[in-house]
Formats: structure tokens, C-alpha cells, sequence
């Protein structure tokens, strides 16, 4: 299955009289694309704001990220979620390279939100400070959820993927600045060089716990609360197979960008026909009865067996109770033979000596660390705030907190903030970005 | 910027064993080892701390408060202490002193002792601690590795890990950028290709042996067993005469209750720093459960109650300290041809 991606690098983002991209410059009729976006009756008000990096903006709370792109032939950039169900990752997709379309609350946020500093000491905090950030900023008709510590946010989350879509048309027809080719021959047709390499699959485990439907990651448009593993390829995940939900913690939330995107496939990828023979990504999920984690831990060893794999990468959309499923599986792929790598980050509380992963097994012999959910981050106030600041307080964002004996409120009337990492949108970069590591002192 | 640092009777040229009651004292200036972190630290050594290391281990309580009455108007930056080598007194005096120095005056606070020392296993969670040499033949390299990281602290420069620095990690897990700039997914597929081909890596966390001791046959017959009561929940009687340590205890007693049916509010308390005591001080047999046990002996439901329970502390405590402890215990129970144990928390 071949893939091309087409890239268009973004060097600015400006409202103009005529949505287009040109010589870099992606240029966004606001009045037009105010009025796509209000196609969805649930969007109350919305106003679009342009964040780039270095500017002193804070961004809260943030519900979503999507890199805008568009398919040349047609067919939706997120099957089943943006158009009809048909098969992603191959072909040609067309890609607005170094920007993103944030799904962005006016007032209220929820558990799973984040905050992005787009310059000063925060910045260092997430990836998407790096980013040009077209921020969909939003209210809807969503009542029965509005004082919800958990929410599905689903009216601005899908806006932010149609209009990912939107401004992704307006490089439909033309000729990319490069392209990325992600080409893998099935599984049992390899070269014999290929084969003869340690054959390896990822593991990927997407945020699924919600028993109730609506705030988990879909794949292809459904809920993964309701699956068990399969085989998928690798493009698909690039290619909008694959969608983000609306539960974990920020820091520990792999975005629809980070699908998009995903560091760990690509380094496999250059890996591929070099040193390892990348066989495909088992697609697992996340869940909360022991039962069903068993279940999936069961599913993807077998796979991964049946398909001869002698290496896995596990990684987890998540930390906390979801450390159960991620060592579980980790452990059921050791006990198959497979030697198996685990990437995510730690929860070590506030002084940093708790336990690291809720559940340790000595057959996790080989983790990385992409970052500390609880450790304490102080910043100063920001010039200018996207969003509503008192939502990381108020609204039991992760990280945020209304009041703290010791730390008093996380949002305080100088407009600085005292906040964990947790909060901090896509910040431990668990797809692969995060730069981070977790060091005993 | 000034330093304090503290050595034992010994380095102090006073005497050695014959010597190791000497009494606290404070010297403007410097004596033995303080001419050397004097020489390396980018701060003035204005006083040395002079304590015998047996009159800090038997009087404790009294060496602490009258060192912190030493320091209680003198101005200093950094607290030093040692080294201490293998010397297992001084060591347990280093980290002892340093502990409370930093808890009243929240200066950093700095030692170093080899890993054979018992107060590394002790200290170590709270103090910074030097991976020292055996002998005073390693005093000025020890000094040197702890002169060179207060430097680091007294300029504000960042500080490295645990194993980046060379001291006992203190348990404190925190994230830090990699200067390599090297991200997750390549460190990742690293890890994996290394994995792969049986060549060493290095896991980011290494996740601890576990010490898992099988659970114990069940007891067939219980109205023949012998049954003792123990616990962490720190039940002991009022004035405390093994003088068990209220929060990473060391030490554990045993007390008498052949003729005891219950243990009395006023006579037995806890001492346990780590719940609110409130309801074991008023009836201490919510965690030590003699009353029940006395009644269970005479339904005949148990064969006989051990004539001694046995007390510790568990918070805080070290599992290494903690093994040691209940490993001490075993013995005794067993010597008394012990059955079966109800271990009691709080």
C-alpha cells in the first residue's frame, strides 16, 4: 500500500478577501469561513483567531488539533467522520505543512482540555507552540454538557476537522513543494532482504475508556470503546483513519495531528528494510475492566505472533489506570517471545517520588519516558489569552485546579498561572515528538 | 556566600574511639577536612561543626538541638557534612545532622559516605549523599565531588541527575529536556534495534526487582495454633521505652500482654506520625487487636496468644529497613514456636 503525502510548507496565515494558498501564504475569507463553520446548527458563536509562534498568547482550553489537508480525488480527509467510509492510506493527500486548526472553547472546557503558550518559558511545554494556529474559537448549543467536568465536545472537535478539510482545498490542485512516499509491500510479499531483517509491528493503544460513547478516538468514525485489536496498516493511521477524542488528560492525549503525523510510524518507516522489517500497526485500544484489558493484551499477542513479529513497540494514549492495559500488553508480548519496547510518559505526583506506572512488571525491561504528568509549572501572564484563562481553574481541567491550600488557585488575577503539566495540550508528545525524559534526582 | 560544614571527633584531630563521647562545639574557621572544601568551594568556610560520633548516635535529640542552636544565628549559604566513608557512625551522623539542618533552615544541605555506610540506606530519600570511597585515602576526591556541586548551586547553574552527579538517587523522579534533542520515537526504535540484536541498552525506567515472598499454608487447625500480633501501626506502651521513631522508624519493640485482656487509652498509645492518631490513642485495640484475640482465646477459637505483640512505624520507613525489621522478628517468633501472625497496619 502506497501513500504519498503532498506538502505544502505554510510560512504565514492572514485573513484576506479570498481563501487560497499562495508562495506560502495561506490566505482565509473570515466571513466565509465563519459562515462553514456555523453550518453546524450546534455552533453558537464562533470567531476564527490566527496564534503564531513566538507572540506572548496563551491558548485555553484547547479540545483539538488537525494538520488542514485535502485528498486530490475526492474522497473525504476523514472517512467516516468528515464524509463517506472508504479505504485510507493510499493514494495522494495534500498537506498544509506547519500549521494547525485547534478546536478552541470561547468559555468552557473540560477534563481532557489543554493549554498552549505560544511564546515565552510555556512554549517549551508543547509542540504546537511551533505551529501557525488557526483557532476555531467556539460556543455551542451542547447544554446538557456545559457544566460537565466531562465532555464530548463533539460540535467544536468536528468542526475543527471539516474545517481542516476546508482550508486543505485550497492546495486540492496544486503541485506540492515535496512529497513523502510510505510504501509497504504486504505482509508476506516481501523481498527475501526484508524478510530476513527482525520483523517489528507497533502497537498503538488510542484513548477508549469511556463506556459512554462520544469522547473516545474512532477509527474510521467508531467508537473504540466498542472494539478489539486488529491489523491496520500504517498509512491509514497517517491518513485520517484514526481520530481524537475528548477524555484523557491533555498531556497524555495523542491529537488528530499527532495521527497525522505520528513520529514512532515514521521512524519505523525510515527503519524499515534497513535494520527491521516493519510489519504493520496492531490497532489495540484502552479500557477499564480487567476483563476487557485482558481481552485486548490477548488479541494483540496473537497477532502479533501469527504474524511473526520479533519486536513491538506498545504505546499508550494515556497514563494512570491505563498503565494496566500498556504493561499488560507489554507483558503478554514479552511472554510470546516478542522482544518489546514501551513508549509513555509518568505520573511521579507532585514531589516526584510516587510510583511512576500504576502497575510495574519486571518484564517492561525496555521504556521510554516522554515526560512527567505532575510536575508543577508557573508561568507569568500572557499579553493576549485565546480562549477563556479561568476555564483551566474552573472547569476541572486535569492540570488546573479552582483552589489549593498551598498553591492557591491555578489562575490567579495577574492573569499568571501555576498548573501541572497535565494540563498541558499534547505535552508529554507520546506519538514520539517529546524530547523529554524522566531522570531520578 | 558562606559554608558550614560538620566532621566528627576524629577528623577533628580530637581522638578517636576513646574521644567519640565528645560533646557538640563550633570553631570560627577551619579544622582538618574544611581546609580542603575551603580550598574548592566558591564560598568562605566560616565555621566547623565538631560532634563525637557516639555522643550523636546515644544522645541524639540533645547533639541536634544544640548544633541548631550553634547555627541558630550564623549566616550561611550551604551546609556540608562529612565525608564520611564506610565509618558507620559518622555517616548516621552526617545524615542525621544534615536532615534537620535542612528541615529548619532550608539551606541545601550536602554529604558523602560509601555505599556500605548505613546511613546511606538511611538518608538517602532526604539528604543529598556523595558516592564516597571506603577510607579517608578518598578525602579529597570526595570533598571535590561535593565542593563541585555546591559550587553548581551556589552559582544557579542546572543541576544534573542522580547518576549524572555521582549521589544516591533520592527517589525523585522528574522530567528534563535531553541535550541531545533526540525524541522519543528515535529513542524508541533505538532501544528496539539494540533489543533486537542483544546488544545493551539503557531502559529510561527501570522498574524495581520485586521482592515477592509466597503467602504461607494455611493454618489447619487453629484452635491449636499459636498466634502473635504484630504491627506497623506504631501501638506502644505511653512512654514509648524503645523510643521507636514516629516516622522512618529504625528500631521496633515487643511488649508484654500475658496479662494484659485489653489494651487501655492512657496506657498504650501510637506514636505513628503518618494518620491521624486520634482513635488508637483512645483505644489502641483498633490496631492491635488484644481484646478480640483474648476473646477468641477463651471461645477456644485460637490454641494461645503469643505473650508478646510487636510494634514498629511503617511510614517513611525504608523496605530495606523495613525487611531488616520484620527479618529480626521472624527469628524471635520462631524461637517462641510462633504458628501464624496477624499483621496489623493503621
Amino acid at each position: 500500500m502506497k501513500l504519498e503525502i503532498g506538502n505544502f510548507q505554510v510560512k504565514d496565515v492572514v485573513f484576506g478577501e479570498k481563501t487560497m494558498f499562495n508562495n506560502g501564504i495561506l490566505t482565509i475569507n473570515k466571513e466565509e469561513a465563519i459562515a462553514f463553520i456555523k453550518e453546524d446548527e450546534h455552533i453558537t458563536d464562533v470567531d476564527i483567531v490566527i496564534a503564531k509562534p513566538g507572540e506572548n498568547t496563551r491558548i485555553v482550553p484547547v479540545k483539538e488539533a488537525v494538520e488542514p489537508r485535502i485528498r486530490p480525488d475526492g474522497r473525504a480527509v476523514f472517512p467516516g467522520v468528515t464524509g463517506d467510509i472508504e479505504s485510507a492510506g493510499s493514494g495522494r493527500i495534500h498537506a498544509l505543512k506547519g500549521c494547525s486548526v485547534l478546536g478552541v472553547g470561547m468559555h468552557y472546557g473540560s477534563f481532557g482540555d489543554g493549554l498552549i503558550d505560544m511564546g515565552g518559558e510555556g512554549a517549551k511545554y508543547t509542540l504546537f507552540s511551533q505551529l501557525i494556529n488557526i483557532c476555531i474559537v467556539a460556543d455551542t448549543d451542547e447544554e446538557f454538557e456545559r457544566f460537565e467536568q466531562q465532555k464530548k465536545n463533539t460540535a467544536i472537535r468536528m468542526a475543527a476537522h471539516r474545517f481542516a478539510e476546508y482550508l486543505g482545498s485550497t492546495v486540492k490542485d496544486l503541485e506540492p513543494e515535496n512529497i513523502e512516499t510510505f510504501d509497504l509491500d504486504p505482509v508476506t510479499k516481501r523481498s527475501k532482504e526484508v524478510n530476513d531483517l527482525p520483523s517489528v509491528v507497533l502497537v498503538m493503544q488510542p484513548q477508549s475508556q469511556m463506556e459512554e460513547l462520544g469522547y473516545n478516538d474512532l477509527v474510521y468514525g467508531w467508537d473504540m470503546n466498542k472494539y478489539v485489536p486488529s491489523f491496520m496498516h500504517p498509512n491509514e493511521v497517517l491518513d485520517g483513519a484514526m481520530i481524537s477524542g475528548s477524555f484523557m488528560p491533555a498531556s497524555s492525549k495523542w491529537s488528530t495531528y499527532d495521527f497525522q503525523n505520528f513520529p514512532t510510524i515514521k521512524e519505523l518507516y525510515k527503519e524499515h528494510g534497513k535494520s527491521i522489517n516493519f510489519l504493520g500497526v496492531i490497532m489495540s485500544n484502552l479500557n477499564v475492566s480487567l476483563e476487557q484489558k485482558k481481552r485486548s493484551a490477548v488479541f494483540v499477542a496473537q497477532i502479533a505472533k501469527s504474524l511473526g513479529a520479533d519486536g513491538a513497540i506498545v504505546t499508550e494514549e494515556g497514563y494512570g489506570n491505563p498503565d494496566a492495559d500498556y504493561i499488560l500488553c507489554i507483558s503478554a508480548l514479552e511472554d510470546a517471545g516478542i522482544k518489546t519496547v514501551g513508549i509513555s510518559n509518568e505520573c511521579t505526583g507532585r514531589d516526584g517520588r510516587s510510583q511512576p506506572l500504576v502497575t510495574l512488571d519486571e518484564r517492561a525491561n525496555a521504556l521510554v519516558s516522554t515526560g512527567n504528568v505532575s510536575q508543577l509549572i508557573e508561568l507569568p501572564p500572557a499579553d493576549k489569552v485565546i480562549g477563556e484563562l479561568e476555564a483551566l481553574a474552573r472547569d476541572g481541567l486535569s492540570g488546573g485546579w479552582e483552589n489549593d491550600e498551598k498553591l492557591g488557585p491555578s489562575v490567579r488575577e495577574d492573569g499568571s498561572i501555576i498548573m501541572e503539566n497535565n494540563a498541558m495540550f499534547c505535552g508529554d508528545m507520546i506519538a514520539g515528538w517529546s524530547t523529554k525524559t524522566v531522570k531520578e534526582f | 556566600m558562606k559554608a558550614i560544614h560538620y566532621i566528627n571527633q576524629f577528623f577533628a584531630g580530637i581522638g578517636g574511639e576513646e574521644k567519640a563521647d565528645h560533646k557538640p562545639e563550633i570553631r570560627e574557621g577551619l579544622v582538618g577536612p574544611s581546609l580542603a572544601l575551603n580550598s574548592m568551594l566558591n564560598a568562605e568556610v566560616t565555621h566547623t561543626i565538631i560532634c563525637g560520633d557516639n555522643y550523636m548516635g546515644s544522645n541524639t535529640e540533645e547533639a541536634v538541638n544544640t548544633i541548631l542552636g550553634f547555627l541558630e544565628n550564623k549566616e550561611f549559604d550551604i551546609f556540608i557534612a562529612g565525608p564520611a566513608f564506610q565509618a558507620g557512625r559518622y555517616g548516621v551522623a552526617c545524615g542525621t545532622i544534615c536532615k534537620a539542618v535542612k528541615e529548619k533552615f532550608n539551606v541545601p544541605v550536602i554529604t558523602s559516605m560509601n555505599e556500605e555506610n548505613p546511613g546511606v540506606e538511611m538518608f538517602k530519600s532526604d539528604v543529598i549523599i556523595f558516592k564516597g570511597g571506603k577510607s579517608a585515602a578518598k578525602l579529597r576526591n570526595d570533598v571535590k565531588v561535593m565542593a563541585d556541586y555546591a559550587n553548581k548551586i551556589l552559582a544557579g547553574e542546572e543541576l544534573g541527575s542522580a547518576d549524572e552527579e555521582g549521589y544516591f538517587s533520592r527517589g525523585i523522579r522528574s522530567q528534563v529536556w535531553l541535550k541531545s534533542g533526540k525524541t522519543a520515537a528515535q529513542r524508541g526504535v533505538e532501544m528496539l534495534i539494540k533489543k533486537l540484536n542483544n546488544q545493551p541498552y539503557q531502559t529510561e525506567l527501570v522498574i524495581p526487582k520485586q521482592d515477592r515472598i509466597p503467602i504461607a499454608p494455611a493454618i489447619k487447625d487453629l484452635s491449636k495454633a499459636n498466634i502473635a500480633l504484630v504491627t506497623s501501626g506504631g501501638i506502644v506502651p505511653v512512654d514509648n521505652p524503645d523510643r521507636i521513631q514516629s516516622a522512618s522508624a529504625t528500631r521496633w519493640g515487643r511488649y508484654d500482654i500475658s496479662g494484659t485482656d485489653d489494651l487501655e487509652s492512657g496506657v498504650y498509645k501510637t506514636i505513628h506520625a503518618g494518620f491521624d492518631p486520634a482513635a488508637a490513642d483512645a483505644d489502641p485495640d483498633v490496631v492491635v487487636p488484644v481484646d478480640v484475640m483474648k476473646a477468641y482465646l477463651k471461645e477456644g477459637k485460637i490454641g494461645k496468644l503469643h505473650k508478646y505483640f510487636y510494634s514498629t512505624v511503617g511510614t517513611g520507613t525504608t523496605q530495606a529497613e523495613a525487611a531488616r525489621m520484620g527479618k529480626e522478628i521472624v527469628e524471635k517468633l520462631k524461637e517462641d514456636n510462633v504458628d501464624g501472625v496477624i499483621l496489623t497496619s493503621t
